[in-house]
């Protein structure tokens, strides 16, 4: 369903990317890892147009997305949840989650699918009057990833979801990231807890220095030694 | 002397409406976009320039001309943008808040050479109201009722469209907002549209009440931006409240001294404000 090939990608004159190539099948959930600076985020900036490629090509259900502006991307169906929760903090739970529906095509089903996500997320729905700014971290990140759902997505890009969150939190967060997959999304996520990660994945990533460096099924990967060693610590 | 004070009172908080409407077209420009619009009153005295024209000259009844009025300020906020701001976007703050400096001199020599320095002004003939001891001008209370009206339905798309909920996000976090799907671009294009509307419409505003001159706008430019600053850069509450603060401190100050007595007064307030609370009354944080 996501397709993409040898892209490279540039901050400014800084090469972050080099000839990246990764792909999402439909309802699989892939994850990235990798040390700091490996490019994770970067990828997905890229592919929801954050980012221009300088090279390459990124394909989304058949379609060249790397030279649509950020909003198109969305229009199509792949929601970016950035790093660290970010919503907007001088909105209500509610609104952002309105917000979330802004694109036309999902405007229809807003009040089903803010239904549905209150029904997942029921602290939400206590908290939909509330500031998203007195939320707690764990609160917000969910809420973030709520909102990424009211655009009607097939490919949600999680960036460090976890991050930030105490371990009780963290494990909150993968149950609703879990339920989310098994309702049939198309996953890519960028995590730093490994562990946590691989069991929810089908497939990884092992990006370094803005290059792919391991790949293979979640069994392939978590059986490789290098993985073990160096993420999972075993 | 309780009555001339009272009617002060009266007036100043007359003239805060409007100023409270001069104040968040700014503040939204500012949340919004993040640019400085340097010649906002500027624009406000071309659109009285132009009511003038078509009202003295052409003999357009005051309220169409109005309408006339909101409708090309509104276009003209948007050429603005298209013209002087989107291609500035990328660039240092200094060199935008040049050019739109600059446009202060374009505007005023604009008018010089097209109206000349003389004072125009619109003959509207419209009774004093009088409750009690209290007596306003029409033109003041139309001009105060209609300033709030407009904030009301502001105020409304803001909270309950997705356009208006499009504005707020943009101007909290703007590549967050990008990923919801909205365009900045358009947004940016629309709110200076508003703006440019809210200056004609502050025009309307104004033309019963003020003649206007080539360097009208400028004391009301200055006046906004202490309303702004006081209240909290890109806060439209903050706008609100200082608007009515300053309304009512010069109009009161200008009874018992002079006018002149009176914008010192209200810098001496703006400037020990700023000196508690350099972020304003209600904090810098964002436009909400």
């Amino acid at each position: 369903m996501l397709e993409v090939q040898g892209i490279d990608v540039f901050y400014g004159e800084f090469q972050a990317l080099f000839n990246m190539s990764l792909e999402v099948r439909e309802q699989e959930t892939v994850i990235t890892v990798g040390p700091n600076g490996a490019g994770k985020s970067t990828l997905l900036r890229a592919i929801s147009g954050l980012l221009p490629c300088r090279n390459g090509s990124i394909r989304f259900l058949g379609q060249a997305v790397h030279n649509l502006q950020a909003h198109r991307i969305v229009e199509l169906g792949i929601a970016h949840v950035p790093e660290g929760g970010r919503v907007f903090p001088h909105l209500t739970v509610l609104e952002n989650l309105k917000i979330g529906s802004y694109i036309r095509k999902a405007r229809g089903a807003a009040d089903r699918n803010l239904g549905e996500i209150y029904q997942l997320f029921p602290r939400l729905a206590e908290r939909r009057l509330q500031l998203a700014d007195t939320l707690s971290g764990g609160e917000r990140q969910m809420l973030a990833i709520a909102r990424s759902l009211m655009s009607g997505p097939r490919l949600i890009l999680l960036d460090e979801p976890s991050s930030g969150l105490a371990p009780l939190v963290v494990g909150m967060l993968f149950d609703f990231i879990s339920r989310i997959k098994s309702q049939g999304y198309s996953i890519l996520m960028v995590e730093q807890n490994v562990r946590k990660a691989l069991e929810l994945s089908d497939r990884a990533y092992l990006l370094e220095s803005g290059r792919v460096r391991l790949q293979g099924t979640r069994e392939e990967f978590s059986q490789e030694s290098y993985i073990r060693q160096a993420y999972l610590g075993l | 002397m309780e009555i001339l004070l009272l009617n002060a009172l009266a007036n100043g908080i007359l003239l805060g409406g409007v100023l409270a409407l001069l104040a968040f077209g700014l503040n939204l420009i500012f949340g919004v976009v993040k640019v400085i619009h340097m010649a906002y009153g500027q624009c406000v005295m071309l659109g009285m320039y132009l009511i003038y024209t078509l009202r003295s000259i052409y003999e357009v009844p005051l309220l169409a001309a109005s309408a006339v009025a909101v409708a090309a300020m509104a276009i003209w906020g948007a050429l603005l943008h298209l013209l002087v701001i989107r291609p500035l976007l990328g660039v240092e703050r200094l060199n935008q808040l040049l050019a739109l400096a600059g446009l202060i001199i374009v505007f005023e020599n604009l008018a010089h050479v097209i109206w000349g320095a003389d004072l125009r002004g619109v003959r509207v003939d419209l009774p004093v109201v009088s409750l009690g001891n209290l007596f306003l001008k029409t033109s003041n209370l139309l001009a105060f009722l209609g300033a709030l009206a407009v904030l009301g339905i502001l105020y409304f798309v803001l909270q309950r469209t997705y356009v208006g909920l499009a504005i707020r996000a943009i101007a909290q976090d703007t590549e967050c907002a990008r990923l919801m799907g909205i365009d900045p671009g358009r947004i940016y294009l629309l709110t200076l549209t508003i703006g440019g509307a809210l200056t004609g419409l502050i025009a309307a505003f104004f033309s019963p009440i003020y003649s206007v001159h080539p360097h009208f706008g400028g004391s009301f430019t200055l006046m906004a931006f202490i309303i702004v600053v006081l209240g909290g850069m890109g806060n439209l509450a903050g706008g609100f409240l200082g608007a009515f603060i300053i309304g009512v401190v010069t109009s009161v100050a200008a009874v018992f001294t002079s006018t002149e007595v009176a914008e010192i007064l209200a810098l001496v307030i703006f400037i020990l404000v700023v000196l508690v609370r350099p972020q304003g009354l209600l904090g810098a944080r964002g436009a909400r």
